[in-house]
């Protein structure tokens, strides 16, 4: 039978709405959520595909790249954790997970005093960030990172705010930019330079995906406008209002000081450039294959967001609950850090 | 064809639908008569402005998609192409549905043996969002307070959960960027004639719904379902009859107004340098329906590198592909990130089209659009 | 088949220099039993004509889509010729009719997209009119050179 379901799109942190078309209990597509206020009904091509994941996602768990029984994985990994010295145990989170999850996994890190890392593409939490549509009533909006192609439904109150007259500048880097097409001035240059050759007002909004340094975070932040950051997966700044992010430097110290790594639904090797192999085990709670599942020895299969319910908070602050679009009985994050504690 | 004027003789549904529940009370019969699996319609989810396709298998859900909601530009063609062309099912069908569902049906991608379609008659929608946003501003009202909205006489009318009404005139909500959806401004077929049956208040009594009968199947379905006790008849009046083509006539007068106004050269749109090859446009098409095989992702065309793409090796190519088969649904304007008004140039290219052949999309009976017809005949 | 056009037809250089007529890049859809045949009777008497189009061999006009000549124009062609056979001689009975209705379709899309309509030209030619051929050619060459290079942004 069919059915369509909302839910919200875990891609990036914008946190658009989306539908998803059950067909017999099987995902088989999405539609598009146009009563969501942040998107109205629009998604992006990684947002669309978004679904795959659960086509995609592990059967079983895996130990040693072979198949493996969840309950016999699940006691090596208590096994790993109880024979490791607590100091070099290192817990990675992110912000795919809910705030739920996340809240799970700092109870377990601190109460056996495992380090506990997340990382924020090198961004930071603001107190105070600017909303949608402040960005779309602005007067001059500043932009680092091609927001238009990276997180298309923010590009579009950009779009919003030169359609209302307002101007834009944009720091350029890549060769191509879409956010450089509509842009009225672009520069390309450091985001240092790009902070110190412009001026900054109350009715200007500063929208960024990334930086070049952590000083550009504090040069922002000293800013006399609004600001809006916006992180790479869904809940990033969900987490960092339970943890405080790690930057490139600090994970690399940290790793490089880790002999047992748990990586909670994130791919750290895809952000980190660290050469993983220094880690004598490395075990991930994954929902399908990446660069981080790839060099596990142990692969603890998880709930993809379609099958859990739970919160994220968007890039401008808002928390949004989302229902399960399926029922299934894979374990969710929580459940796992329940049976490790035993 | 013929006219009728109908009502439900069943109390619950004649109060929760709109005008006469006539609608609701075909679909009841075509359920309980076993005719069909199930049937599509839009039933709201999380207040009146969320409309989401629902397909109902046992008429005792039917209750939820009555009553009529003018917040939910939905497509049909789409989700009855992609999963339930193997299902014998009924679905109601706004004009740009039916015209959607006729153009499947000529590319044996739906079988018209298969479909009951109700047709809606429609003058237009209101995107939610945005829907929102305006009766923020030109209401009084609070838009979580409404319970339900109506176009009628030329004005959007809102009904409060105490009964009260408030309208305000679309012509000045579209003046100011608000009201219908811009295609459903230039859209001028307001009644799906290629349905077997088209349903409206336009020349209704109160509390009846007034009904064309296009072709045997809607005679069968109206007589079947009086048979069954769920719905009583009547004939209109000729004055009433009069007035609902009066009305159809004033539509289609202001839309042949709204096109006047539209329509520039694709090399004079400055929004496709912000197209970011989401595909989103293609994907929702309810013409297109070649997926993966789509010749734009062919390795021949696919060109990942070039974002925005040359606008006549994406959208000349879907133009070429689909263009005359538009039906100004607009969905492509509805899910595009980039907020690209991509309907224009189809409708526009539907257009030449119309006046180099007669074609109008999902509406003349042409048993193949003429591009691709085997006749010796050149344009 | 399209893929061919690659090796066809080089990416234009995005500077505008002086034009040369030689610059002029005509891409040719020639049916092959008789456009086709109609350049091999050219080639054979020896008749001149413009060197600057490239000629693509197809079984049939109506095999030709639209989106082939969008590509052309895409990948630097100046202009397109789509040669057919005459009406009512299509080997495959009726592919030249489809194509002549599709070429209208063409038109209308690339006004749309500011190609003039001067650059896409098409003509029945027969195997034996070589010396149509020719002179249909020479002329397209012609308008091309007037009009100067195409400039898609």
């Amino acid at each position: 039978m069919l059915e369509i379901k909302h839910t919200l799109c875990p891609v990036c942190s914008v946190g658009c709405g989306i539908n998803v078309v059950l067909n017999d209990g099987d995902i088989v597509g999405t539609f598009p959520y146009k009563r969501h206020p942040v998107n109205a009904g629009k998604n992006c091509l990684n947002g669309r595909n978004s679904i795959e994941c659960y086509k995609n996602k592990f059967q079983s768990a895996i130990v040693s790249n072979s198949e493996e029984d969840l309950d016999k994985a699940i006691a090596d990994v208590s096994k790993e954790i109880k024979s490791a010295d607590s100091s070099k145990v290192t817990v990675i989170c992110s912000g795919n997970e809910c705030i739920e999850e996340i809240e799970a996994i700092k109870n377990f890190a601190e109460s056996n005093g495992f380090n506990l890392a997340l990382y924020a593409d090198d961004l930071a939490n603001f107190d105070e960030v600017a909303s949608y549509d402040e960005v779309a009533d602005a007067c001059k909006v500043f932009v680092i990172g091609d927001l238009l192609y990276e997180n298309p439904l923010i590009g579009r109150r950009i779009v919003h705010a030169k359609q209302n007259g307002a101007q834009i500048y944009a720091l350029v880097k890549a060769e191509k930019s879409v956010t450089g097409n509509i842009a009225d001035e672009c520069f390309n240059g450091s985001v240092d330079e790009f902070l110190s050759n412009n001026d900054f007002d109350e009715s200007s909004v500063i929208v960024f995906n990334q930086i070049d340094s952590p000083e550009d975070l504090d040069k922002i932040n000293a800013l006399n406008c609004k600001k809006l950051p916006v992180f790479s997966k869904p809940n990033t700044k969900g987490a960092l209002s339970i943890i405080d992010s790690k930057s490139k430097e600090e994970l690399t110290e940290l790793l490089d000081n880790t002999k047992l790594l748990l990586v909670f639904n994130d791919d750290i090797v895809e952000d980190i450039d660290f050469d993983f192999s220094k880690i004598s085990k490395i075990i991930s709670f994954a929902t399908c294959k990446n660069n981080t599942t790839e060099i596990s020895d142990i692969i603890i299969p998880i709930k993809t967001w379609l099958e859990k319910d739970g919160s994220f908070v968007n890039a401008m602050g808002d928390a949004q609950t989302f229902n399960a679009v399926v029922e299934s009985d894979v374990l969710s994050e929580v459940e796992i850090i329940d049976k490790l504690n035993g | 064809m013929s006219y009728v004027l109908a009502k439900s003789q069943n109390d619950d549904i004649h109060k929760a639908g709109e005008c006469g529940g006539a609608v609701t009370s075909i679909l009841k019969y075509l359920l309980d008569e076993g005719l069909v699996d199930g049937v599509l319609a839009i039933s709201p989810c999380d207040d009146v402005y969320d409309g989401v396709p629902t397909f109902v298998t046992d008429s005792e859900d039917l209750m939820k998609t009555a009553g009529s909601y003018h917040c939910a530009p939905t497509m049909f063609g789409d989700l009855v192409q992609k999963y339930l062309f193997d299902k014998k099912i009924a679905l109601t069908a706004k004009p740009c549905d039916m015209r959607a569902i006729e153009e499947l049906i000529t590319r044996h991608k739906v079988s018209r043996d298969n479909l009951y379609i109700i047709g809606l008659n429609c003058g237009g929608t209101v995107p939610p969002v945005r829907g929102r946003k305006m009766i923020d501003l030109f209401y009084e009202a609070d838009p979580d307070d409404v319970v339900s909205e109506e176009i009628d006489k030329g004005q959007f009318i809102i009904e409060l959960a105490d009964g009260s009404e408030e309208a305000v005139k679309i012509h000045d909500l579209e003046k100011e960027g608000y009201g219908r959806r811009k295609n459903c401004q230039r859209c001028d077929v307001k009644i799906p004639r290629k349905a077997n049956l088209a349903c409206g208040n336009w020349g209704a009594e109160d509390g009846w719904t007034f009904i064309e009968i296009n072709d045997e199947k809607g005679q069968e379905l109206i007589d079947g379902a009086k048979k069954a006790g769920l719905l009583e008849t009547k004939s209109p009046a000729d004055a009433a009859v009069e007035g609902r083509s009066k009305v159809e006539g004033i539509m289609i007068k202001m839309a042949k107004n709204s096109q006047k106004a539209s329509f520039p050269l694709v090399n004079e749109m400055d929004d496709w340098n912000r197209c970011i090859s989401c595909y989103a446009c293609r994907d929702v098409c309810p013409i297109c329906w070649c997926f993966e095989n789509c010749e734009l992702n062919k390795s021949y065309f696919k060109d990942e590198a070039n974002i925005p793409p040359t606008p006549i090796a994406f959208q000349g190519v879907r133009l070429s592909h689909m263009s005359f088969s538009c039906c100004d649904c607009g969905q492509c304007d509805d899910v595009c990130p980039m907020d690209i008004p991509v309907s224009l140039i189809f409708d526009k290219l539907q257009k030449k089209y119309f006046e180099r052949t007669g074609y109008v999309a999902g509406v003349s009976d042409d048993i193949k659009p003429p591009l691709y017809s085997p006749e010796k005949t050149e344009l | 088949m399209i893929s061919n056009l690659h090796y066809t037809v080089q990416k234009k250089p995005s500077y505008r220099g002086d034009l040369m007529s030689d610059d002029i890049k005509i891409v040719g859809l020639l049916c092959n039993w008789c456009c086709y045949g109609g350049a091999d009777t050219a080639g054979t008497a020896r008749m001149q004509y413009s060197p600057n189009i490239r000629i693509i061999r197809v079984m049939c006009s109506g095999r030709i889509s639209p989106s082939m000549i969008f590509k052309a124009f895409q990948e630097g062609a100046d202009g397109v010729f789509v040669g057919g056979c005459h009406i009512g001689d299509c080997h495959y009975d009726a592919g030249n009719y489809k194509w002549s209705r599709r070429s209208k379709i063409v038109e209308d899309i690339l006004e749309e997209f500011g190609i003039e309509k001067e650059r896409f030209c098409h003509d029945w030619i027969s195997a034996s009119e070589g010396e149509k051929f020719q002179r249909t050619m020479e002329e397209f060459h012609k308008t091309l050179t007037k009009l100067g290079p195409l400039e898609l942004e």
